[in-house]
């Protein structure tokens, strides 16, 4: 904030409605900066950047919730969103059957900063610009790509916490992030290759140091050579067969299949009207068998600079890692402090808002498969399989509302022939049931091929809230996985 | 002409809106752009105040009120371009912004697609704006709610979903002399009905029903409600079927979300351009069926919405696809250029880097009533709602793939027999729309949330061989 008075003043506000009635009341105040670089075919598509400041009041007043946010921090105007979240709070009164109650975390002062070598935005755009046009000349050094795009974003949130029962926290977390993308078309076929991930590539909450480690131009000519490999591909058959998943499609198999089902307001039936439901309700919690003994799935916002990552989430919880599925067993859910309760237990943490404008809802912090210690190398799996498929880069993905139903696309397969990589395929699609597919793996890799992975499109709740999450794995093997050309 | 110009909003309202009002928005962006260092300047504005109540098993469970204001500026300085945006409406904040923009365009390279920003027009006029729904305090929405939770109990059933309403200004001016400003106010509402206690994992009796409307005193609660909760009674008995190809009959909430993708992957100037939409290359040939006309268009007697892009470029209907023939696609002017042709007024706020898009999808009705599909059927499924498509797959066949919900349905002989569980299916849609038997006679106007910046307003269809490839019971 700009000012002392500023914070003083939300601080009175908090104070008034807990004298007008609130059984609590809490103030969020957000900076956000944002840039992002495009260049697409030799031209600078976008460069942008953005900036926005704002607060939000929730009021908890007889067992509901009430919320309002404005990007104007003044006096008179902290004291009508006061005013307002109140109004809420007391009209969602009318309809309560069971009054929210909270957990018992203490209220927390502290600070957190991610970790940040290089400030991203300190960075002259100039140098910015070169990296991606150098990467941009070597994407288009073939005639038949017809689209390449090279980009770079950085992202800081400044955020201040203050609570009616004294929390007091501070925290800042920069992400920086980029990839490439490559299309390429021949006879009325399109195939794209992207790196390191498709739709915008690969973010962490670090400095301009997490971009350079991407080696952009390094391996621009790569996947530029993939796309025209693709062109001439034969599409992926379409049977049963072992797949091997690389981390990055097991990022999104994971965020798809298991992060969305086990937030606990999914589960006890709180998002039923927009993104759905869940096949893992609270009865099931420490019975269901969700996976094979290899899969064990950690929930983890204290990887330092993972995208999932913070000190203290937007209700004020500290950071924590918990099971969510250990060796098949599903344990734990993502929790906030109004749900947990519901379950018996204390918020783990993960109750998380887009902006100064949202209300703070479950979400996903760092979702990872664990790797296995006494595992393989991606090399020594391959050698392990007679005949299956190594399924990269995530194109597509598709999920039914209770999470059990999924179909994901890949940019790209090769053929596995009595352990050997064979022939590039297109367009391959997997489908398949959560447990039952989870339950297929035998094998997850040496923690030597796990790393983590940043989503910046995650997104939940009405209005819609897009979060930033991280995801680790290793590569993993399923047996007898229903395969399909995507065409 | 701006309707805004010939409208007056009350201070009182503006003021709990979170609105600036046409003069004092048009004169405030005007000096941005007359302030602006750069040799040309637009600046593009959305403000308001939205509220939304949501609710789960008949009881609110959040509910929030926004107000915001962002403004974006573009300048050019010769073809250097640069953007800069901020959440704020104080003129500080925006001389920074200016400056940031600025700043920006001069360490770019030239793009040799930007000739100028969009030249003064005038504007059709459009009514969106309804003083009776910027009024509406969230007591009115949580008892309106709350007559609905209690006749959804007599029917041993209970709601969830969202109540909606949304007060804004979107305004474009630039330095050419584009002065737009359009007030918009909606209200949307969406009740999914389920079975008393089911469970988070339910799928028997789920179904949904929605509404929206830009005043709030004809957006019919009970209504919805009772359309949701009846949906809900007849899915109850649900029984499964094996997989494969079945003649569908789509209700209007499906063609709506298969159209949006459509929207972004076919009809969209960066799809085209890339080469990988289906249209790319084959203007004028007949890629869909003859009874496949579908067209852009920001008023229609059912909904309408801006009558300009975010370029200040006027909306004028645009026709995608002509019974069957392939006639265009959306361009803003930077796409435009690249592709030798005119914006057709698709822009979307500065900077995106997505291009242009079709926002008011509309396909001409048929001659169809629903039960005259069902009748018609021998064997087929009638689908209330689409869940999670992804088109990403393969885009020049338009492929996609997606799951059913809130209410599929068995037909045998022109019959409906029972429900069935929600079902994946992967299908191409450019085979999908040249296999269109019959076209419904009624649209719906298709919107999510309240804002009503996007719609689609389709009909029902049935559609030969639709491809089912799995089922979750």
């Amino acid at each position: 904030m700009r000012k002392p008075q500023e914070q003083e003043a939300l601080q009175a506000a908090l104070q008034k409605l807990k004298a007008q009635g609130a059984s609590y009341a809490d103030a969020r105040w957000e900076r956000h900066r944002s840039e992002r670089l495009l260049v697409r075919n030799g031209q600078v598509a976008a460069l942008t950047q953005h900036q926005e400041e704002g607060f939000g009041i929730r009021v908890l007043y007889k067992g509901a919730w009430g919320f309002a946010a404005s990007p104007f921090l003044t006096e008179q105007e902290i004291e009508r969103v006061a005013k307002r979240a109140f109004e809420i709070a007391r009209a969602s009164s009318l309809t309560v059957k069971e009054p929210v109650t909270l957990d018992d975390w203490e209220p927390q002062r502290g600070t957190y900063e991610s970790p940040c070598e290089r400030d991203p935005f300190a960075v002259p755009l100039d140098g910015k610009l070169e990296l991606l046009f150098r990467a941009d000349e070597v994407l288009r050094k073939a005639p038949e790509v017809q689209t390449a795009e090279s980009s770079l974003h950085c992202h800081t949130a400044q955020k201040v916490f203050l609570s009616s029962d004294g929390a007091e926290i501070t925290q800042r977390i920069t992400e920086s992030g980029g990839g490439l993308e490559v299309k390429a078309v021949a006879n009325g076929e399109v195939q794209q290759r992207s790196y390191p991930a498709a739709h915008g590539g690969d973010t962490a909450a670090r400095g301009f140091e997490f971009i350079e480690s991407l080696q952009l131009v390094e391996n621009a000519e790569r996947i530029r050579e993939e796309a025209l490999q693709l062109l001439r591909a034969e599409p992926c058959p379409t049977g049963e067969f072992d797949v091997i998943l690389d981390t990055n499609q097991l990022a999104l198999q994971i965020h798809e299949s298991c992060g969305h089902p086990v937030e606990l307001d999914r589960a006890l039936g709180m998002e039923l009207s927009f993104a759905g439901g869940s096949f893992l309700t609270p009865d099931q919690r420490g019975k269901l068998r969700y996976g094979s003994e290899h899969v064990t799935i950690t929930a983890d916002a204290t990887i330092p600079g993972a995208l999932g990552s913070f000190g203290y989430d937007d209700e004020g919880v500290p950071a924590q890692r918990w099971p969510i599925v250990e060796r098949g067993l599903f344990v734990g859910y993502l929790s906030s402090r109004d749900t947990a309760p519901r379950i018996g237990q204390r918020s783990t943490g993960a109750c998380r808002a887009e902006s100064w404008n949202r209300v703070p809802i479950v979400r996903m912090v760092n979702l990872s498969l664990e790797p296995d210690p006494d595992g393989p190398s991606l090399d020594e799996l391959i050698a392990d399989t007679k005949r299956g498929l190594l399924l990269c880069t995530n194109k597509a993905w598709s999920i039914d509302d209770r999470r059990l139903n999924f179909q994901f696309g890949c940019e790209i397969a090769w053929e596995i022939q009595n352990g050997r990589l064979g022939r590039v395929l297109k367009n391959p699609v997997y489908t398949g049931i959560t447990p039952q597919f989870w339950g297929s793996c035998d094998a997850v890799c040496h923690p030597r091929e796990w790393r983590m992975w940043g989503l910046t499109n995650c997104g939940k709740g009405e209005p819609m809230q897009t979060m930033h999450v991280g995801h680790g794995a290793a590569p993993a093997r399923f047996r007898g996985v229903k395969v399909g050309g995507g065409r | 002409m701006t309707l805004g110009k010939n409208i007056a909003i009350p201070e009182d309202v503006q003021r709990e809106g979170g609105l600036l009002g046409p003069d004092a928005l048009l004169e405030r962006l005007r000096e941005v752009v007359q302030r602006s260092p750069a040799e040309r300047t637009e600046a593009v504005y959305i403000g308001g105040r939205s509220d939304l109540t949501r609710y789960a098993a008949s009881a609110v469970t959040q509910n929030v009120s926004e107000v915001n204001a962002q403004l974006w500026v573009r300048v050019a300085n010769g073809r250097r371009l640069g953007v800069a945006s901020v959440h704020a409406s104080d003129r500080e904040a925006w001389a920074d912004a200016v400056q940031r923009a600025h700043e920006l365009s001069r360490k770019q390279p030239e793009n040799p697609h930007f000739d100028d920003f969009a030249p003064r027009a005038a504007y059709e006029r459009v009514e969106t704006f309804f003083e009776t729904t910027a009024r509406t305090t969230p007591l009115e929405r949580a008892e309106a709610l709350r007559r609905a939770f209690q006749a959804a109990e007599r029917t041993g059933r209970e709601l969830s979903g969202t109540f909606q309403t949304s007060v804004g200004e979107v305004a474009v001016v630039n330095s050419n002399g584009v002065e737009a400003y359009q007030p918009l106010t909606g209200a949307y509402l969406k009740v999914v009905a389920l079975p008393k206690g089911a469970s988070a994992d339910a799928v028997a009796g789920l179904a949904m029903a929605d509404g929206f409307a830009r005043d709030f005193t004809q957006l019919d609660v009970e209504k919805i409600a009772h359309r949701a909760m009846e949906t809900s009674a007849r899915c109850e008995d649900v029984k499964e079927i094996p997989v494969g190809a079945y003649d569908v009959i789509l209700k209007p909430p499906c063609v709506a979300e298969v159209l949006q993708w459509l929207s972004f992957i076919a009809f969209g100037s960066r799809a085209f351009l890339e080469g990988s939409s289906f249209l790319a290359g084959k203007l004028g040939q007949k890629l869909l069926g003859e009874n496949v006309t579908l067209y852009d268009s920001f008023r229609e007697p059912e909904i309408g919405s801006l009558p300009f892009d975010f370029e200040g470029t006027p909306k004028r209907k645009l026709l995608l696809i002509e019974r069957g023939i392939a006639r265009g696609v959306a361009f803003d002017r930077l796409d435009a250029h690249e592709a030798g042709t005119e914006s057709t007024g698709h822009a979307g706020p500065p900077g995106s880097g997505f291009g242009a898009l079709p926002w008011f999808l509309c396909m001409e009705p048929g001659d169809a009533s629903l039960d005259e599909m069902i009748e018609g059927c021998e064997r087929g499924l009638l689908i209330e709602r689409f869940h999670y498509l992804n088109g990403f797959l393969d885009p020049p066949q338009a492929v996609m793939t997606g799951m059913t919900r809130y209410g599929t349905f068995y037909i045998e002989d022109g019959k409906i027999k029972h429900a069935v569980p929600n079902l994946r299916w992967l299908d191409s849609m450019v085979r999908a729309f040249s296999q269109i038997q019959r076209v419904g006679r009624e649209r719906e106007a298709c919107v999510e949330g309240a804002s009503g910046t996007f719609y689609q307003l389709v009909p029902a269809l049935y559609i030969q061989g639709w491809q089912f490839t799995g089922q979750t019971g």
